[in-house]
């Protein structure tokens, strides 16, 4: 018997797959050295009309395909989060890789494979579904990383990227046949029910810290964080962005509907294990930080603290805590944004990416001064910016579940963080530019670069609104186990 | 009657913010004109305010509550009792000599208001607010823009300066802000609304066993805003390299915001621990006043000696604190705001000093009352000030303090006496090197200030101190009414 699908739930994914494989049509119908860029125009109004039809579906509830897609609330939080974030993605790329012509239209199409990636993580509802999704995402991502074909940074980076990867993916399958043999179902419903009538045994451990590992590593959290620097160093500039927060909130998602969802009943045997990783991973990130030259570099051990900060909300195991973590990724997808944004405008101008270069872009360009300022103190967890009510949710979340150490340690690597943002801050607008030619900033990017302040600082003075609609996802989660 | 509307006291700093945002960065005098406004008019507010409190009322006043984030049951509730009505006026006058005297400063003239108005907002909403979360939030918008503010318009040593007091600051903070969490936690109101859990509170007190780990959180994380001996280190060399605006809000106004969380969030809502904690403290103060007494002796330089005044100062204010009676308390909150006025008014001059003769090494100045008679003269009385000569606000709220602490601490009262000692022999030092004796040649041709305008700040404050000091019971009318509850809730 062939099953009923329901169309409507999965209306997003199919919509995003008609628009690539149209665009593919328009790239090999196109004229070669076609003078506008039509693939990008045509991926900014698809874009746009993606995100209307995202919001028309705030209330779309039920599984299809056999169990194995999912469409509920935190599908639905987490698909305008990429969507949002693929906005600026495809604005840097724009930017980016104005020089690169042809090869263009095609990390276009990559990003339109990303994204769909993404989409279908959002929305698994089965092991074996999750996995193909989240391969859709990481191979587009091998392949963008090593884009810049002339550049060995890049080279290198794809490489570090599929090896470390690929050891993941393997992780993770491993991770599942052993979940398969105790539950006897990779379906998400048939193994939380064996999580509730079992205790751990020694194999699903095994099971768990094998996931764990594969989550961790698209998380970035010690000791899966090896290849951040270097891929985040290496990878073009848009890359490194859609890795920073596409990657990282596709992780969360998935930490949110295993750890929250299906594996719920075991909180009492992980909890204490995350709440150390937690602790590790935003401590290593933050000291390691303190030292980089480079601004990719300094954000990506950034992003590794920014990843213990969000474990925090995991370790708490509460309605709380996830909230708080889809609060956080939501300030963190518009600060860090932001602060690419800025990288990019700056590289392009000055083809650097050392924070000694930075020195007086204040007295270069008042916008991006003050954007990277502001992107850089949220990031930092300072009011009234976006970056701190995540940090106070999730501190609230881990003190709630009784991990007051825990709390203490994050104070102390607020402080800890703080001292490296200030230091850029300091090199921006104190030290005299070592260059005084004036940056020009790009229409669009001077759009987009607006359009993150408003971002920033709205999230951090409204909380309200934002907060409950990352309490809504959390609330009306498919296999809430809360 | 028309009554206060509390909002406006925020609101017409963050008009004027965003106007100075709008200006070209070039027309500074119009930046100027806008920002001045933008101070001039909260502070004529709060001096509205502080007169239309009806201290025989009591309570909070002015309410406005709004709600903000529901579930968490964070509400944008403002409102003012004797305590904070004052300190909204300490407030209002040293941020408007503050924004007078930044005329001096002629480079980057826009970021610098823009930062200045951010950090007065964040001052005032700190002391507004009436809810827990938003005394934090606000406290912490004030914190950022001091770093840059020092970072950029200090002197010499201005960017170890402002890294040291932002992450001393922020140190401080984020133990606070775990301390505030499990409190709200601890209370099961689910609400950061501070009238609300001090009633919960009053009928049922934390378990000691809380109160126990919760309250030194708070009061040390705060402590290191008040500089709390041994986390003052940040104070002295903060405000000498900052610019004289932030240097007298700094450390008259915004470490304020530490003593008042102690009050309002540790002593008031956790009495039991603060039994057991607070003559620890108490020991502590001692230390502060005479260990930063004495260093200050052994300064040179004009601006380190009023810093490490400020803290061996802030030791009375401790002392208050621990005394657990009306009397300590209203000591306390009166010195807030003396001493507020008085250090407002000191760095104020020595910033007009240090901008003429470009040095505040005391070695190098010298005769300085012969070329500025004015600035000389209101230097030596904030100087009597300080050394609590009666007259002046200062005398009244210290020897609250001291006969507050003479029951319960006796011997400490005693050396904390002492501290007023070394307090007069530092200053009369300085005046003495610096103001007296011969003219140094340099220095000869240096102007004072010479229209109403430029002298205006200082005579505002320095009335203030005098008014005060002969009239003490405008302000302790106020104070009494509030103080009296919090004494009562600690029995």
């Amino acid at each position: 018997m062939f099953p009923v699908i329901d169309w409507n739930l999965i209306s997003l994914e199919v919509l995003i797959s008609i628009t690539l494989v149209f665009l593919v049509a328009v790239d090999i119908a196109l004229p070669k050295n076609a003078d506008k860029d039509w693939v990008g125009i045509f991926s900014f109004m698809a874009l746009f009309g993606l995100i209307i039809f995202w919001a028309t579906q705030a209330n779309l509830n039920g599984v299809t395909f056999s169990g194995m897609f999912v469409m509920d609330s935190l599908a639905w939080f987490f698909k305008g989060f990429f969507l949002i974030a693929m906005v600026f993605v495809f604005a840097m790329t724009q930017e980016f890789f104005k020089s690169l012509g042809e090869r263009r239209n095609e990390f276009y199409l990559l990003l339109w494979l990303a994204l769909i990636g993404m989409c279908l993580i959002a929305s698994s509802a089965d092991f074996l579904l999750m996995f193909i999704a989240i391969e859709i995402l990481t191979i587009s991502l091998y392949v963008m990383t090593a884009y810049l074909k002339s550049d060995k940074l890049s080279i290198e980076a794809g490489m570090k990227y599929l090896i470390l990867g690929a050891l993941a993916s393997g992780f993770f399958l491993y991770g599942i046949s052993f979940l398969y043999g105790a539950a006897h179902s990779t379906h998400f419903d048939v193994i939380q029910g064996y999580c509730q009538t079992h205790a751990m045994a020694p194999m699903t451990l095994f099971a768990l810290v094998l996931i764990f590992a594969a989550v961790g590593f698209k998380i970035a959290a010690v000791p899966f964080h090896m290849w951040v620097a270097d891929v985040y160093q290496g990878a073009p500039t848009p890359v490194t962005a859609l890795l920073s927060v596409g990657s990282k909130a596709a992780g969360f998602i998935v930490l949110i509907r295993l750890f929250f969802g299906i594996f719920g009943a075991w909180h009492g045997q992980w909890g204490l294990a995350l709440a150390v990783l937690s602790a590790i991973t935003m401590t290593y990130g933050n000291l390691v930080a303190m030292f980089q030259t480079n601004i990719k570099r300094l954000l990506g051990y950034s992003s590794i603290s920014h990843a213990g900060f969000l474990l925090m909300g995991a370790a708490a195991g509460s309605a709380l805590g996830a909230s708080g973590i889809n609060f956080y990724l939501l300030g963190y997808l518009f600060t860090n944004l932001a602060a690419f944004l800025v990288i990019i405008v700056f590289s392009i101008a000055t083809q650097s990416d050392e924070i000694a270069d930075y020195a007086g872009l204040s007295k270069r360009s008042s916008l991006l001064a003050c954007t990277m300022f502001l992107a850089l103190v949220s990031l930092a967890g300072m009011p009234p910016l976006a970056g701190f009510f995540g940090k106070f949710t999730l501190l609230m979340a881990v003190i709630k579940s009784g991990y007051v150490w825990l709390a203490l340690i994050a104070g102390v690597n607020i402080v800890i963080s703080l001292y490296y943002y200030l230091m850029v801050v300091k090199r921006i607008y104190v030290d005299s530019p070592r260059a005084t030619s004036p940056i020009a900033v790009p229409p669009v990017m001077q759009w987009l670069l607006g359009l993150a302040i408003i971002g920033i600082i709205v999230i951090g003075i409204f909380q309200g609104p934002f907060l409950d609609a990352a309490m809504a996802a959390v609330n009306g989660m498919y296999l809430s186990h809360l | 009657m028309i009554t206060p509307n509390l909002s406006w006291v925020l609101l017409l700093p963050m008009l004027g913010l965003g106007f100075v945002c709008l200006v070209p960065s070039d027309k500074t005098s119009l930046i100027r004109r806008i920002s001045n406004v933008a101070v001039l008019v909260p502070f004529i507010l709060s001096v509205w305010i502080f007169a239309a409190y009806d201290h025989a009322a009591g309570g909070f006043q002015f309410i406005q509550n709004i709600p903000w984030v529901v579930p968490l049951g964070i509400s944008y509730h403002l409102g003012v009792d004797g305590i904070n009505s004052l300190l909204l006026l300490l407030m209002g006058a040293a941020s408007f000599a503050a924004v007078l005297v930044s005329a001096s400063i002629k480079e980057r003239v826009k970021e610098y208001y823009i930062l200045l108005l951010v950090t007065i907002i964040g001052t005032y909403g700190a002391f507004l607010s009436l809810d827990i979360f938003f005394f934090y939030f606000f406290h912490e918008v004030a914190a950022v823009p001091v770093f840059l503010m020092i970072a950029i318009w200090g002197s010499e040593r201005r960017e170890f300066a402002a890294m040291k007091l932002t992450l001393f600051l922020t140190a401080g903070a984020a133990i606070a802000l775990i301390g505030l969490l499990a409190l709200y936690l601890a209370t099961g109101v689910q609400t950061f609304d501070l009238i609300v859990i001090q009633q919960q509170l009053a009928n049922h007190p934390l378990p000691m066993t809380l109160q126990n780990w919760i309250f030194p959180l708070i009061v040390v994380g705060f402590g290191i805003t008040l500089t709390l001996w041994p986390f003052y280190t940040w104070a002295p060399v903060g405000y000498a390299e900052a610019p004289t605006a932030i240097s007298m809000l700094h450390s008259g106004v915004l470490k304020k915001m530490g003593a008042y969380a102690i009050i309002r969030f540790a002593i008031q809502l956790m009495p039991q621990a603060a039994h057991t904690w607070m003559p620890i403290i108490a020991g502590l103060a001692i230390v502060n006043i005479i260990y930063c007494g004495l260093v200050a002796l052994t300064q040179r330089d004009l601006k380190y000696i009023l810093g490490y005044s400020s803290c061996s100062h802030m030791g009375y204010i401790l002392l208050g604190l621990a005394c657990f009676n009306t009397i300590g308390l209203n000591g306390v909150v009166f010195l807030m705001f003396a001493h507020g006025i008085m250090t407002a008014l000191a760095f104020a001059l020595t910033g007009f000093v240090v901008d003429q003769t470009k040095t505040r090494h005391l070695d190098e100045l010298g005769g300085l009352l012969k070329c500025m008679p004015f600035i000389g003269t209101c230097f030596m009385m904030a100087a009597l000030a300080s050394a609590g000569i009666p007259g002046f606000a200062n005398f009244v709220s210290e020897v609250l303090v001291l006969l507050g602490a003479w029951d319960q601490y006796r011997w400490l009262t005693v050396l904390a006496v002492f501290g007023l000692v070394i307090t007069a022999i530092y200053l009369l030092k300085a005046i003495r090197l610096g103001f007296q004796g011969p003219l140094n040649p340099k220095f000869a041709g240096l102007a004072d200030a010479q229209t109403l305008s430029a002298k205006f700040p200082y005579v505002m404050l320095l009335a203030l101190l005098i008014l005060v000091g002969c009239l003490p019971s405008i302000i302790l009318t106020h104070i009494g009414s509030s103080t009296k509850t919090i004494v009562e809730s600690m029995r």
